[in-house]
């Protein structure tokens, strides 16, 4: 009886990873199937419990994973796509200026050595161009994103798996 | 997509769970071992599909929460009820037309052992 107190206990926690509106709406009745399951099983104590409680643990973080995974597609999909394009269109920037002031730090360090920076500054360049064009992608989605936001409610993506 | 409203083909978590439903309400844990009961422990389902499948259908309109109540068999614990509506019947339907064509199609290509056909 103690170690299905203990499974209940981190199966409560476990759902706790779910995004909260699932959580509010569907936590109570999970860890009451939870329990009941758990109930059915302790007739059967034995070898196979633990990896029944593992199969259990492993399922549920399969489906925090899945209903994470369709929240954050629906908040980028929905309302918020501007937002996490203007965030990537910063991270992207911030990328790129860290990069120019590395290099610029190296050259400058190695003036005057006669040491070959090639192999460091290269790479370093590359990087910063690629920022330059992810933030410029960001960029123009961030505005195209907020002018169809603008101009069209938003579409509900009907549900299939 | 917009396919499943139109007949297409549900997963199997899904059409199970329609198929539980479409006799009775019940509640998590009574569709968990309805669906291992019809299909013969082929189909086992923890709570993350059930209450993730639960959560899919309840937004497309396939099923609703119908009752909060106790089930006398199990404890005193208050239980969130499901039943199907009229569209899960109706996508129910469809769905298993399509399988009647399916087994059709291979019944008239001889795939279906006899044994089982009969």
């Amino acid at each position: 009886m103690g170690g299905q107190t203990r499974y209940r206990r981190w199966y409560r926690r476990l759902l706790g990873l779910y995004p909260r509106p699932y959580r509010e709406r569907f936590a109570d009745s999970m860890e009451q199937t939870f329990a009941d399951l758990c109930r059915e099983r302790a007739g059967t104590e034995g070898r196979g419990t633990a990896a029944f409680i593992l199969w259990i643990f492993t399922e549920t973080f399969v489906g925090i994973i899945r209903e994470r995974a369709s929240d954050l597609a629906r908040l980028t999909m929905a309302r918020n796509a501007t937002a996490v394009f203007r965030i990537v269109k910063w991270l992207a920037l911030a990328t790129g200026g860290l990069m120019v002031a590395g290099v610029a730090t190296v050259m400058l360090l190695a003036r005057g050595t006669g040491e070959d920076v090639t192999g460091v500054v290269a790479p370093a360049l590359l990087l910063t161009l690629l920022s330059v064009v992810a933030a410029v992608v960001a960029a123009i989605l961030q505005v195209t994103s907020g002018r169809s936001h603008r101009l069209r409610a938003p579409t509900r993506r009907f549900w299939t798996r | 997509m917009a396919s499943t409203r139109t007949g297409g083909p549900l997963t199997p978590a899904v059409l199970h769970i329609l198929l539980v439903l479409s006799t009775q309400d019940r509640h998590g844990y009574g569709i968990m071992k309805q669906v291992e009961a019809d299909s013969q422990g082929r189909v086992k389902m923890g709570p993350g599909t059930l209450y993730g499948s639960v959560r899919r259908m309840t937004e497309a309109g396939l099923i609703r929460e119908s009752d909060k109540k106790i089930d006398p068999n199990l404890d005193d614990e208050r239980r969130v009820y499901y039943g199907i509506t009229a569209l899960g019947q109706q996508t129910l339907a469809a769905e298993l037309q399509r399988y009647r064509q399916v087994v059709a199609v291979a019944h008239e290509r001889s795939l279906i052992p006899r044994a089982m056909g009969a």
